[in-house]
């Protein structure tokens, strides 16, 4: 290592990382990282965009994928020589293998695609990512701004299907999946929302006790107009009877049975705080001092 | 046999840190200010700062604060308006001067709203009284990081714009009781907007919910008077929140828990009046299962400890009001006792 920076770097003097008499949490950083950093101060007071740079900016980066002003500064190398940016997105893909939670690395290739303005890389590249971590946030959140900005929209919904299919307790396939129905231009039809409420009721059924499919089909009850909660309290029922036990039934249960309390029904009233009891001593015991305090406001 | 809070392990494992950080912590190297803040927020929680480090010790390093200080340049304040505002370290390579730097080296170089806020944090948990802090170049840079869709990025240069640092804006404001630099209106629209349809937050409109961005959400709206207005709902933003205790808390649903939304969502539900409702003994005793061997905690079960975890874990265990460990506010994320210290600082009476 020494004398790669021998050889390539020795018009230029490296400067030192100055931390003072008292550092706090210094790091013990590899005698590589703390030379590259060294050149990298001194060819960046310069604002030097060559290919060593390029190069130093590399090294560095492995060691660091987090530095921003590295790759800031390799952003504007890359642009000045015109370097293929195609080459780029594969470095950049090595790399989000190996970081898949780098904030920076995901907003470099952010940078990158936005210059080329290419896409037709970046959803086979997610997919990749999403194979080992189908709920990488970073990929979701890029995946979001892909598919916005270059309305990428058509395939999305059977993409999600086949992760739901895999997973079906994938939180972050079902937000994709509202994603794509309410965040594209096209207002959803009744017609859709109904679809949606049937595939999350059959979701449901699969496993009662996932979360997911619970919150999603209410929320796309709330966008509806024709939708009412009704058709969930269809659904707790239709559990009871087969005796299978959902503590999202039964506090979908304590929600309807509340909201018509206070309409005067006594029989429901009734019903809440019973629900509200089996939720705390059996069914949900750790919120048990929520679903008394539930019952409280019941009774 | 009950796992019980190791005290003296725990001390011990922010002292190591302040002291030197392992090799695997290069990654962390630009935002350094983060890890200090967690390691010397840590042992004001445990209330031993002033006993454990000489005072000499804390001064020089509330000089190495204000190192990272890039103030205006004195000519032409506005060449670097911008920029204003502390770094994470010392990597741009200037000469450590404690009063800061008015200039750069590097054409790259600028400050960051997570840096400035730990920096700031920093400075009251030390007991400084921020009178080398530059309030007017800090607020005026803010101006420039906020996103027309109201979002704020973190440094000047561009990076990813999200919901961490609306909260980081708004408590910077808050230390130096100047929101001016903040579009509110737009700020909180941005929040409403990254609602979802289960009522927790995500980093961004239509991004999953996410205990971290729910956390900054409720904490940025109660900052800015704003939670009753800025949440659609209360109430199921309370459920969205209690529904994460699976042993410990989750931080999506569906995830497995980890020590850090102990705090996150705790702190979320203390600021709802609510935290009254989770499983005290559940959480307790998942965190007592990320309590390592050596000292700190980890982020799951079996792995090795970080300053972050331990940090975010005897947070979450002082919102428990375990015994002997300082009070929080979890809005600021510092003791209530560093957060007195405002009351006596130069620039928040200084209005």
């Amino acid at each position: 290592m020494a004398s790669y920076f021998k050889a390539n770097w020795d018009d230029l003097i490296p400067i030192p990382q100055d931390d003072g008499p008292e550092p706090l949490t210094p790091i013990s950083y590899d005698k590589e990282y703390s030379e590259a950093m060294s050149y990298f101060r001194a060819v960046a007071l310069k604002d030097e965009r060559s290919e060593r740079a390029l190069d130093l900016t590399e090294k560095i980066i492995r060691h660091n994928p987090a530095h921003y002003t590295i790759w800031h500064y390799r952003q504007q190398i890359l642009f000045s020589l015109e370097k293929d940016l195609y080459k780029e997105l594969d470095f950049i893909t090595d790399q989000v293998i190996d970081n898949p939670k780098n904030y920076q690395l995901w907003h470099h290739r952010q940078v990158v695609v936005e210059k080329l303005n290419d896409s037709s890389k970046e959803l086979p590249f997610i997919k990749e990512i999403l194979s080992s971590d189908s709920k990488n946030y970073h990929a979701w959140t890029y995946r979001q701004w892909i598919i916005k900005t270059y309305n990428l929209w058509d395939k999305e919904l059977a993409f999600v299907d086949k992760l739901l299919d895999d997973d079906v307790r994938n939180n972050s396939a079902w937000n994709q999946r509202y994603f794509i129905i309410f965040f594209n231009s096209n207002e959803p039809s009744e017609e859709l929302l109904a679809q949606e409420v049937q595939y999350g009721i059959n979701k449901i059924l699969l496993a009662p006790n996932n979360i997911s499919p619970w919150n999603y089909v209410k929320g796309i009850i709330a966008k509806s107009k024709e939708q009412d909660i009704s058709v969930l309290e269809g659904l707790c029922k239709e559990l009871e009877e087969q005796s299978i036990i959902s503590y999202h039934a039964l506090g979908c249960l304590v929600d309807i049975y509340e909201s018509r309390a206070k309409r005067g029904s006594i029989e429901d009233k009734n019903l809440g705080i019973k629900t509200c009891e089996l939720l705390a001593e059996k069914h949900d015991n750790i919120r048990k001092k929520y679903w008394e305090y539930r019952k409280q406001v019941l009774i | 046999m009950e796992k019980t809070f190791n005290r003296s392990k725990t001390i011990q494992y922010f002292k190591r840190c302040l002291d030197l950080l392992p090799n695997n912590y290069t990654s962390n190297d630009t935002h350094r200010m983060t890890l200090t803040f967690f390691a010397l927020s840590g042992l004001d929680l445990l209330g031993v700062l002033e006993t454990e480090i000489p005072k000499e010790r804390r001064d020089q390093w509330v000089n190495w604060i204000y190192a990272q200080q890039i103030l205006p340049d004195e000519n032409n304040p506005e060449i670097n308006e911008k920029i204003c505002g502390f770094r994470g370290s010392p990597f741009s390579g200037l000469p450590f001067n404690p009063n800061g730097s008015r200039v750069s080296n590097l054409p790259f170089d600028a400050a960051n709203l997570a840096m400035t806020y730990t920096a700031l944090a920093c400075l009251l948990i030390l007991g400084d009284d921020l009178s080398r802090v530059d309030r007017h170049a800090i607020i005026n840079a803010l101006k420039y990081l906020q996103k027309e869709n109201g979002s704020f990025t973190q440094t000047y240069l561009g990076m990813e714009c999200d919901m961490r640092f609306i909260y980081c804006a708004c408590v910077i404001s808050y230390i130096l009781n100047d929101f001016s630099g903040i579009n509110v209106e737009k700020a909180v629209d941005y929040i409403k907007k990254s609602q979802s349809y289960d009522y927790g937050v995500g980093q961004g409109p239509g991004e999953e919910s996410h205990g971290g961005s729910t956390y900054c959400a409720i904490s940025s709206l109660y900052l800015l008077n704003r939670l009753d207005e800025g949440l659609l709902s209360k109430n199921q933003t309370i459920f969205w929140l209690l529904s994460r205790q699976i042993t410990g808390f989750q931080g999506r649903a569906n995830k497995p828990p980890d020590t850090c939304y102990s705090f996150w969502i705790g702190a979320s539900l203390k600021i709802l009046d609510s935290f009254e409702f989770i499983d005290f003994k559940q959480n307790f005793d998942f965190l007592m299962e990320t309590q390592t061997k050596y000292g700190g905690f980890s982020k799951w079960p079996e792995y090795p400890a970080d300053v972050m975890h331990t940090y975010l874990g005897v947070a979450g265990l002082s919102l428990m009001k375990v015994p002997e460990l300082q009070e929080l506010d979890p809005v600021l994320n510092i003791s209530f006792h560093a957060k007195e210290r405002l009351k006596t600082s130069v620039i928040f009476n200084n209005n």
